[in-house]
């Protein structure tokens, strides 16, 4: 029977796709199309002895990775520090923000999907809240509400915990989200003033980012009274909020196709709104623009804190507060490297460690979290992105590549 | 009537999808003959618009796999047979195909129009991540020896609708350019040794 059925569908399956034809053709161009086309945004800025160049972007996974293949033991930590596989199947999973009652709401990128994590104790279950979007990473609470922002969406989703099924109110028009795509998906976060801090990235490798680029802004969480609250921002993935000074720090991807070793990631620290961070004439801690000059084109802008590394992709931040984790950890910045693709030799697939002065001085980067990256053979298995502290003080990351997140847990 | 019958069998094909994706890591060959129906013997098609699965990447498989699912990439043939497909099933099929030679195809070039096609090609620096040979790699798909009228489509719509969930990055590498160009360079690729 079975096999007849299969014949039966493969025969009929058959003649679906022939009856189909060829397929309709797209819409016909513009006429005028443009004669020549700029290249694309990550080949912008690359010269031509870089022609031959085999770099570009790393695939992503948009698949469950099963637990067991998860290299878990390859993990380094320091001592009395341990990791564990605490959710799984959740492909593409990036910023991660934890509800009243305790559901973690999880954002991706490709796969389109918002999901949602319960813990149970024993385990985790995970569904999906919404999907379908374009590039759905950044995720925020507020006041009960789930508040998700795409590259062309914003959704909040009144009371989620209690009403799973609750349809999303669309804020799209309020927050006026411009058109490009490139750099433009979202890590979004409430600061401690209440407002919605929503970055927009320049759309481009490295170009003159037309006016709403480039740029930080915060709203109200409705929406209403946008400000542009830093300037010369690049691509931010991540930010949060000193524990004791209230300042917001943010990390900012530096460009591409200006060599292995520059110029570097850097970790800002906004201590005036409407600075000016230097992009697209200056990158790091003073290096200038290839292709974009102008004269002395440091002048002005407000240098980083401390530079992340070269390509390295520093994601997520997060200022620990926990009872968990030794004393020493008080107020320490961790930042999820992501990894370089831009780079011969890979660099980052890490979490480190940040400890500075209380005015941002000598900031000290230390690793705390290695092993997705192999040296000897050049591969990388995971990418860690994001983090969020647990009551209990333990720390959770995101892993984009693998979709899983880990848990951190410190004893004696 | 016809179409009633074919949307049945469509339907047929999705319940059945569902069924064998609890299957191991082996497709079952019934699984696979859902998909060669169309895309033919070993995945080397032999319809005109449908693509070659035969050694296409195994990653770019899944993803693509996921994003019809999804609904993100509209593909109106495969969209009700992709629905409710599990990941498992879908890994299965990717390693299926991905490891079957690409078969070539009869091809009569036009010697101009390919070797406008190279020089744009060259001039875009497609060979980048779809490597020098155009076999590519990952999450990027090989276009040596894929169907001309496909690879068409595909770059129209990666041009004029880029879309939820499709890579900015390609979206990128194709704006502005126009039908004749992109002919150009679907008839290079296809007319390549796979």
């Amino acid at each position: 029977m079975l096999a007849r059925t299969a014949l039966a569908v493969s025969l009929l399956s058959l003649a679906a796709c022939q009856s189909t034809g060829p397929q309709t053709a797209a819409p016909a161009a513009p006429a005028a199309a443009p004669a020549a086309a700029p290249p694309p945004a990550w080949q912008q800025g690359r010269s031509p002895d870089q022609a031959n160049s085999k770099l570009a972007p790393h695939a992503g996974r948009m698949t469950a990775t099963p637990a067991s293949e998860i290299p878990i033991a390859n993990y380094k930590l320091p001592p009395g520090f341990k990791a564990e596989v605490w959710a799984t199947g959740i492909p593409g999973a990036r910023a991660m923000v934890r509800g009243d009652s305790g559901k973690i709401y999880i954002g991706t990128r490709a796969i389109g999907r918002v999901y949602e994590v319960t813990d149970t104790g024993a385990q985790r279950t995970s569904r999906v809240v919404v999907d379908k979007l374009n590039q759905p990473a950044g995720v925020a609470m507020k006041d009960g509400a789930l508040y998700v922002i795409a590259i062309d969406k914003a959704l909040r989703f009144d009371g989620i915990e209690k009403n799973p099924n609750v349809a999303p109110v669309d804020m799209t028009a309020a927050f006026k989200l411009p058109k490009e795509q490139h750099h433009n998906w979202k890590y979004i976060a409430f600061g401690p003033d209440g407002k919605l801090y929503v970055p927009f990235g320049a759309p481009c490798n490295i170009c003159e980012p037309p006016a709403e680029y480039a740029q930080i802004r915060r709203y109200n969480a409705d929406g209403s009274g946008m400000e542009v609250i830093a300037r010369g921002v690049r691509n931010t993935q991540g930010f949060a909020w000193h524990p004791a000074t209230k300042e917001m720090w943010f990390t900012d991807h530096g460009r591409d196709w200006m060599g292995d070793d520059t110029p570097e990631d850097e970790l800002n620290r906004l201590t005036k709104h409407g600075d000016f961070y230097g992009f697209p004439y200056c990158h790091a801690n003073g290096v200038p623009d290839k292709d974009i000059k102008k004269p002395n084109p440091c002048d002005g802008v407000t240098l980083p804190v401390a530079t992340m590394g070269p390509h390295a992709a520093a994601m997520g931040v997060h200022f620990y507060t926990g009872n968990m984790f030794p004393a020493e950890y008080r107020n320490v910045m961790f930042v999820a490297r992501k990894g370089s693709w831009n780079r011969t030799k890979k660099f980052g697939f890490d979490v480190v460690t940040v400890r500075m002065d209380a005015d941002g001085k000598n900031a000290k980067i230390e690793p705390f979290m290695t092993g997705f990256l192999d040296p000897a053979s050049d591969t990388f298995s995971g990418r860690p992105t994001y983090f969020l502290q647990l009551p209990d003080g333990s720390l959770l990351v995101s892993d984009e590549q693998l979709g899983a997140i880990y848990r951190i847990t410190y004893a004696r | 009537m016809r179409a009633e019958r074919v949307a049945g069998a469509v339907a047929l094909a999705t319940a059945w999808l569902v069924a064998a994706s609890h299957a191991a890591a082996q497709p079952r060959s019934e699984l696979v003959a859902a998909c060669t129906a169309c895309h033919g013997p070993g995945g080397n098609s032999q319809t005109a618009s449908v693509p070659s699965l035969a050694g296409q990447p195994k990653l770019f498989i899944e993803n693509q796999l996921v994003l019809i699912r999804e609904g993100l990439r509209e593909v109106a043939a495969m969209r009700e047979s992709m629905s409710g497909v599990t990941d498992e099933t879908i890994v299965a099929l990717a390693t299926h195909f991905a490891a079957q030679p690409p078969a070539p195809k009869p091809v009569q070039t036009d010697t101009d129009k390919a070797r406008r096609g190279e020089a744009t090609a060259h001039r875009m620096l497609c060979g980048t991540c779809h490597l020098p040979d155009y076999t590519g790699q990952k999450q990027v798909p090989r276009l040596a020896g894929q169907d001309e009228g496909y690879l068409l489509q595909a770059m129209k719509q990666l041009r004029d609708a880029p879309g939820p969930g499709r890579d900015t990055i390609m979206a990128a590498a194709l704006y502005g350019l126009t039908d004749a160009v992109l002919a150009d360079l679907a008839h290079y690729f296809a007319g390549l040794k796979p």
